[in-house]
């Protein structure tokens, strides 16, 4: 399914993703899952918060002056078992979708993965995914 | 070695009367062919027959940067086009360089300044000068070139750029000056050392370092890494280029071809001429230059003239290092700069705020040239490559613009500081002395 993320642009300074951290949990928002990529000054955190809290954190955000976007991205709930994301990534290759990024974390108890995947094509991707 | 000693020796009195007799027949000539300079003198209320002396010139207004823009591109010449044999030009605002149209006449009198300086660096027919200042619309390279075959010198033609076959060539063929920016012949030091090229290979005897600022402290490391004597070249293109002025082996100031380039120094502020051997603004008026002549021209240079005879025989007023600028521009490798051609592209781009800063240093002998430049909110992405492909576009249109490539850094919002007033767009943290 499709679920919104947050991207928040960051200088590649010390202690900058520890502000943002920071920031959202004193407001009380909990980060479920996120990923940083880097350049050599500059990098963009992608946050996945809870559903309800992400106008809340995209407001917190830009009023402190972040420059933060909310993006649509796939998210797969899958097994946390061999071969199930290998189904995924083949039957997106297959209809001609290719992964910009993805990242993935696992439940408390890792019976469950999750996988969040942005695409060049994400409605596409959605469709595929919910049909596996 | 003096190349002209009646003219370099001349002395004070008779250089005096010399200089009134070619501003008299100069301003003559920018008056009756130039449109500009009629409209301007009109406009100052001053004639072509209010001088008579050399002291005169202070009559006369001045010329800027912003009359070359102005005028872009034919409209200050003094001749018609086909009197014009070479044209020059040099980087300046988006798509407006200033243009500079040089007689057959000009062209001499400027290779004549380029072989004196060259002749008080020790040089002559029997040297071989790498000419490493690029050649094209830049006046360093066919500048220098034209003076090292005046001497009757070997010209080496190499250009900028391409270091693995500069080093070669300098060893297989044995050049014995070479001619670039201090900077870069820093870093050609280095890459010597990283090669391991044995330095009993190179012969090099003298260094023709110019087109930027440079310190002293450059000049003892290039003189000791390259076993060199490192002399300074000085000029402009709106004066010519370089050969305006040059050391002599005293390396005590540098030299000004006074009889071609007449030197004054001004406050910058009120442009009244300042106590001999003060510091201030340096402004030329060339005296015998036909096809563009440039009549009190402000060169934005910062300095003090030293009217004593030098210690080698020259009576030719020297000039001291260049202290700074009274205007915001910056040379980055070789290259001028201003702040507002950095602001001129980024509005081109409507990703980006038009708020920049220009932070400017030399790291292991190279300059800098960072900007740190913001994107407006909608343009900020989670996709990484967008914004990288964002950052050399504007990377790359900077390089064809102005000539050099920034290193562009993408920072948070409301980062740069924003200022109604004169906000301070650059730091330079080079030390120049």
């Amino acid at each position: 399914m499709l679920i919104r993320q947050l991207s928040v642009f960051l200088e590649n300074r010390q202690g900058k993703f520890a502000e943002i951290a920071r920031l959202l949990g004193n407001n009380n928002i909990n980060m479920k899952a996120f990923t940083v990529s880097e350049s050599d000054d500059f990098g963009i955190a992608r946050i996945i918060v809870e559903r309800e809290k992400i106008d809340t954190a995209y407001n917190l955000l830009k009023s402190h002056s972040y420059a933060v976007s909310i993006h649509q991205v796939n998210y797969l709930n899958s097994p946390n078992k061999p071969g199930t994301m290998a189904i995924a990534m083949e039957e997106l290759s297959k209809a001609g979708v290719s992964i910009e990024y993805m990242y993935a974390f696992a439940d408390d108890d890792s019976h469950n993965s999750h996988l969040v995947i942005r695409t060049n094509n994400d409605e596409l991707a959605n469709r595929i995914l919910s049909e596996l | 070695m003096i190349w002209n000693s009646k003219i370099e020796c001349m002395s004070r009195e008779e250089m005096r009367v010399l200089q009134g007799e070619k501003l008299k027949k100069i301003v003559a000539h920018a008056y009756q062919n130039s449109p500009f300079y009629k409209a301007r003198f009109d406009e100052h209320g001053v004639k072509p027959e209010d001088i008579q002396t050399i002291d005169d010139i202070v009559k006369l207004p001045f010329t800027t940067k912003q009359d070359l823009r102005d005028n872009y591109p034919f409209n200050m010449l003094a001749v018609p086009m086909s009197e014009i044999v070479r044209l020059h030009a040099s980087s300046g605002t988006t798509g407006k360089p200033i243009v500079v149209g040089y007689t057959e006449k000009d062209l001499d009198n400027w290779t004549e300044g380029v072989a004196r300086c060259l002749t008080a660096y020790g040089l002559d027919k029997s040297d071989m000068v790498q000419v490493s200042y690029g050649y094209g619309l830049f006046t360093g390279g066919l500048g220098a070139h034209a003076g090292v075959q005046k001497i009757g010198a070997v010209a080496l033609p190499t250009s900028s750029g391409n270091t693995e076959k500069q080093l070669q060539l300098m060893q297989d063929f044995g050049s014995t000056a070479i001619a670039c920016t201090p900077s870069y012949a820093l870093y050609m030091t280095e890459e010597i050392r990283k090669r391991n090229i044995d330095m009993n290979n190179i012969k090099l005897k003298v260094g023709v370092f110019g087109a930027e600022p440079w310190t002293n402290n450059m000049r003892k490391e290039l003189e000791e890494k390259l076993n060199i004597k490192a002399y300074d070249i000085y000029g402009l293109t709106e004066i010519s280029g370089p050969g305006v002025g040059g050391e002599c082996e005293c390396q005590n100031g540098t030299h000004l071809w006074e009889d071609l380039f007449y030197p004054e120094i001004v406050d910058p502020v009120t442009l009244q001429p300042v106590a001999p051997g003060e510091k201030g603004e340096l402004v030329f008026t060339t005296l015998d230059k036909w096809g563009m002549p440039m009549i009190r021209y402000r060169t934005r240079d910062l300095t003090s003239l030293n009217y004593e005879k030098c210690a080698c025989g020259r009576t030719a007023v020297r000039m001291s290092k260049i202290m700074g600028r009274s205007d915001d521009m910056m040379i980055i490798r070789g290259v001028n700069v201003f702040p507002s051609q950095v602001e001129s592209i980024l509005l081109e781009f409507p990703e980006y705020e038009p708020y920049f800063f220009i932070e400017v240093d030399r790291v292991n002998n190279t300059d800098t040239f960072v900007i740190q430049v913001e994107v407006k909110p909608e343009y900020y992405t989670d996709q990484i490559n967008q914004l990288i492909k964002l950052r050399q576009r504007l990377a790359s249109r900077i390089q064809s613009v102005i000539g050099i490539q920034p290193d562009i850094k993408i920072v948070e919002p409301n980062t740069i500081e924003r200022s109604t007033g004169k906000a301070k767009r650059a730091i330079d943290h080079r030390k120049f002395e």
